[in-house]
């Protein structure tokens, strides 16, 4: 019995905790997109790859990777704050905002996935490990990068939500959030504050491209890897809610983890699909509501 | 719909159907095979563009998985003119009849949510179908099914082959002009109205009595016939089905085309299939890049033009009747 | 008189230069192969190898003295947009054969497409079993080695190398990679192995470490694996990172470590095992010179993609030559039973299924190359002739 606990479930929950950090990250930049712009952006797992690329560029020539992990999302950020203000903003003001922008940012996706397969070629690309080797968890070896990567990614996640929820330019950003003509008539530069916060998502979403990039490799179409796992999390945890990116992500990887010890791996993603329906047929708004909820 | 509107709407209407007879005439004279069958395909598309159109463009509901119901009419069609027996009539009758129950059942699941949910959830339901489509070794599993036999059709003239390239243009461009015109009828229904008021205002539709989940449904029902006969008519040109049918791909090309012929007119989403079919083939000779080209079309008339090409010949309409309109 | 010699003359020579230059019309080969999307590396090696061939042939005088022109179209890995694609170039392009297909799906799907043509085609790449097997065609021929063959070149040299193995088997979840696994679980068990486990990822897996826990606790001695492309990178790094091949021979299908994805997996790939049809390595003559020719021109090695499709095109040009037409019914006599030299030495085009038969060889990935390990004959390594539509 403990033999079991020990060597067939624990390593299982660890390794749902690993990939549900990854999970997490990716979803937490698209929460917030929503959450606040009220954009559905279907070109987030192309700025996520975008960050991986960039990534591979900057090792190749020489940059050490802890250094990259600063400047990746440095560099994504103004790239996402160019996309708002000149692309998604023009389309912003019409009446039929949430599909306008879920079509543009698909057409971006389109655009920026051939972009990456003409300049880095269509072969997959391997990012070394920053830290190799394996550590004894419980009797069973455990890569250290894994490790590094569920505390770093924690570290990270608790920051953003400090920044959210703890600071006077988070402040800002949920009043915007919460009635945007209110916050501009107070003084608040609204269309601008959205431009920085796309570009903050879409940053978040390039660092987790970098940091998993040396456990998934790096290729034209890793945006679709885990887009899916990443709105089904926003959805059921609730659009625009942290805390709810959070636990759902948890909940949804353990969920995946578990269950591939049971059932036959392909019936993971209809699984958790199925959650999915389950929890909006009960909760329409997901488990947390939205942004202002935290 | 105003008056420009409705003209621009006839204007295209007329330019395809001109467009499709010449198209049959030069191309039974000259023998051709390939165009003509091209542009078979566009209008298969253009079918499901057209059920796309429908929920998205005039009852407010963007799905972002039809290819769900095409690829089911397809695979049924499939199973039905090879294992069953060759009948065209028997093919589409039955694909009629189970995509309905398909669309019916699915909209429970569908229909408990709005807006981007809606559009995530028919994403998935098609993802999840598909992967189970992918699958199963009965059904060709990944590599799909191959040998449909070509079908012949019985009418009081004679019988006609579908090898022959005019005869499968011209039953495919009656099909979907029946689905077209069905569609359009119903627009003219108290029903089109209930569904305009959803897309405009679906709350205050209850302020004044009317429900909304019921029309919802029948209009979902309705995208899913048209989206399956559409699919049906898939393995009669090529013969053969394959799990690629139902992925988002499909299901994502179908929305650029009603976004570039012009969300809400319905023939916009005919004629952005066939400008989007011509697109791909040229520009895919040219380049392998061609993911890339129309990527950057689609954005920018998502931006500069999001009434697609009928919105821009209403504009125009408009300037060059504007003066005579006050 | 003269005026009337003159007229004669111009009408002759007319006549002449209207047959001349139907003599001097090119053979059109129309390739339809993944030009984007995930196979676009296995569509280029296509398109090299059948490029290279197709310059050597022209600067030689061509097939029957008439240039040999390839035209190209993406068929996007997609089976919907390669029949769409092949039929363009079967009746507007005019080709006289077509070749490039990569996915199983899309062969079977062109095939049919060929035959309602009324023309022949050839893959070079897909593996699936079935193409020359239950779903065979008359129009289809099949130049690389199958599945069943790179099973019985792998599981002749495990049985030499590592007798009475413990194999656990993992592959992709669809028609390919079950179909590869059950082929050489039944290849291997038959020779002795045993089977301690099977899982199955889906597609396009992220991460194989739920699997991890599985196969520590099979204990096997050898792992076998049919997942391909990025999916090979992921799995195999992962393994590297848990430890899961410490102890543990790795061995796949022939399509699981290529050169498109070797750089991406790098040390991990070290000691893996595979059947296929070809090694750069092979150190005969004439592999040496297409090597070296294929690196001048593309500075980079060929795979069994590369090799089979530039082998493709000599296939063509000699059964030509010996049908002295590329009319359809006559080059497909002359097809079957053909043998040609290709760099992996002389292949024949077996008549009963269209199935090519070639030595086969086991190769082992030691620091970055594929070397040859094992071998076994033609006869021994295809297996039987299941095709029955001809």
């Amino acid at each position: 019995m403990i033999e079991t606990l020990q060597f067939v479930y624990a390593p299982q929950i660890i390794n749902g905790l690993s990939i549900g950090v990854a999970v997490i990250l990716m979803a937490l930049g698209l929460t917030i997109i929503f959450g606040l712009l009220d954009v559905i952006n279907m070109s987030h797992g192309e700025f996520y790859a975008a960050g991986a690329f960039l990534g591979l560029t900057l090792v190749a020539i020489g940059v050490p990777f802890w250094v990259c992990i600063v400047l990746v999302p440095a560099v994504l950020f103004p790239l996402g704050v160019i996309t708002e203000k000149f692309l998604i903003q023009k389309v912003f003001n019409s009446k039929e905002r949430h599909i306008l922008t879920l079509l543009l940012t698909f057409g971006i996706a389109i655009v920026l996935e051939d972009l990456f397969k003409i300049i880095w070629g269509a072969n997959p690309s391997k990012l070394d490990s920053p830290i190799q080797g394996a550590v004894d968890l419980l009797g069973v070896m455990f890569p250290k990068y894994r490790l590094f990567l569920m505390i770093f990614g924690a570290l990270i996640i608790t920051g953003v939500w400090v920044l959210i929820y703890r600071t006077p330019i988070g402040a800002i950003i949920r009043a915007s959030a919460h009635d945007r003509n209110m916050a501009a008539s107070l003084g608040i530069p609204v269309t601008w504050v959205h431009a920085l916060t796309f570009g903050f998502g879409v940053a978040l979403a390039g660092l987790a491209g970098i940091l998993l990039a040396p456990i998934y490799s790096v290729f034209p179409t890793m945006g679709k890897d885990f887009i899916l796992m990443a709105f089904s999390v926003v959805i059921v945890g609730g659009l625009g809610s942290i805390k709810g990116a959070v636990v759902a992500g948890l909940l949804l990887t353990q969920l995946q983890s578990i269950s591939s010890l049971f059932i036959s791996p392909v019936w993971s993603d209809p699984l958790v699909f199925g959650v999915m329906i389950i929890v909006l047929m009960f909760k329409p708004s997901g488990l947390y509501g939205g942004l202002k909820n935290g | 719909m105003d008056k420009t509107g409705r003209l621009a709407i006839r204007a295209v209407e007329i330019a395809l159907l001109a467009s499709a007879f010449i198209l049959v005439i030069v191309g039974t004279i000259t023998g051709d095979s390939f165009y003509l069958r091209l542009a078979t395909e566009a209008l298969i598309f253009g079918g499901l563009a057209l059920s796309v159109d429908l929920l998205l463009g005039i009852v407010g509901l963007l799905s972002l998985g039809q290819a769900l119901y095409f690829g089911f009419g397809a695979y049924l069609s499939a199973l039905i003119l090879k294992e069953v027996y060759p009948s065209f009539l028997l093919a589409m009758c039955l694909v009629g009849i189970f995509s309905a129950a398909l669309g019916y059942i699915a909209s429970f699941i569908a229909l408990r949510s709005k807006g981007v949910y809606f559009a995530l959830i028919t994403f998935g339901l098609a993802q999840v179908v598909a992967k189970g489509v992918y699958n199963t070794r009965a059904l060709g599993a990944s590599d799909g099914l191959i040998g449909v036999p070509v079908i012949k059709l019985w009418t009081p003239f004679g019988e006609l082959d579908t090898a022959n390239p005019s005869v499968l243009f011209g039953l495919t461009f009656l099909v979907i002009l029946c689905l077209y015109y069905c569609v359009k009828y119903f627009l003219t229904t108290p029903m089109g109205s209930i569904w305009r008021g959803i897309r405009s205002n679906e709350h205050r539709l209850s302020f004044i009595g009317i429900e909304s989940t019921g029309p919802k449904r029948f209009a979902f029902v309705i995208a899913a016939i048209v989206a399956g006969l559409s699919g049906a008519l898939y393995p009669i040109l090529r013969g053969f089905v394959s799990p690629e049918l139902l992925y988002f791909a499909v299901s994502g090309n179908a929305v650029i085309t009603v976004v570039l012929g012009g969300v809400g007119t319905l023939i916009g989403a005919i004629f952005g299939s066939v400008l989007l079919t011509v697109l791909k083939s040229v520009i895919g000779t040219i380049t392998a890049h061609h993911h890339i080209v129309i990527g950057l079309i689609f954005v920018f008339v998502v931006i500069a033009a999001p009434g697609g090409l009928v919105g821009w010949l209403k504009k125009k309409l408009d300037m060059r009747l504007g003066a005579d309109r006050d | 008189m003269k005026r009337r010699v003159l007229i004669l003359s111009a009408l002759l020579s007319t006549l002449f230069s209207v047959s001349a230059s139907a003599q001097t019309e090119p053979v059109k080969v129309g390739v339809v192969t993944p030009l984007s999307g995930v196979y676009a590396g296995i569509g280029q090696q296509v398109r090299w190898g059948l490029e290279l061939a197709t310059r050597e042939i022209n600067a030689a005088g061509g097939i029957n003295g008439r240039r040999v022109e390839l035209i190209f179209e993406d068929e996007e890995a997609n089976p919907a947009v390669a029949t769409q694609k092949a039929e363009k170039l079967f009746q507007v392009n005019r080709v006289d054969f077509l070749t490039g297909t990569v996915s199983s799906g899309s062969t079977l799907a062109v095939g049919q497409v060929a035959e309602r043509n009324n023309r022949l085609m050839a893959t070079t790449v897909s593996f699936a079993d079935s193409i020359t097997g239950d779903r065979c065609s008359p129009n289809v021929f099949r130049v690389n080695a199958r599945a069943g063959m790179q099973s019985a070149a792998l599981a002749a040299w495990m049985v030499k190398e590592r007798p009475n193995a413990d194999v656990f088997f993992l592959g992709p979840d669809y028609e390919m990679g079950r179909s590869t696994v059950a082929a050489f679980k039944a290849a291997a068990t038959a020779r002795g192995a045993k089977a301690v486990g099977e899982v199955f990822a889906p597609l396009d897996n992220k991460d194989y470490s739920p699997y991890f826990g599985q196969i520590r606790a099979a204990k096997p001695s050898v792992i076998y694996t049919s997942v391909a492309g990025n999916d090979t990178v992921r799995f195999f790094n992962q393994m590297a990172e848990y430890g899961v091949n410490k102890n543990v021979v790795l061995v796949g299908a022939s399509g699981t470590v290529t050169s498109q994805n070797l750089a991406a997996i790098g040390k991990a790939a070290e000691g893996f095992v595979t059947g296929a049809g070809y090694s750069p390595k092979l150190d005969s003559p004439q592999n040496r010179k297409f090597v070296a020719d294929f690196q001048a021109a593309y500075k980079t090695l060929p795979d069994l993609y590369g090799a089979d499709s530039y082998g493709l095109m000599y296939f063509l040009k000699t059964a030509a030559e010996k049908a002295k037409s590329v009319e359809t019914d006559k080059l497909r006599v002359a097809m079957r039973d053909h043998e040609w030299a290709t760099p992996q030495g002389t292949k024949r085009m077996r008549a009963g299924d269209h199935q090519a038969m070639q030595e086969m060889y086991a190769v082992r990935i030691e620091k970055g190359d594929f070397n040859i390990i094992g071998r076994v004959s033609p006869a021994d390594a295809i297996g039987p002739d299941a095709c029955t539509r001809f």
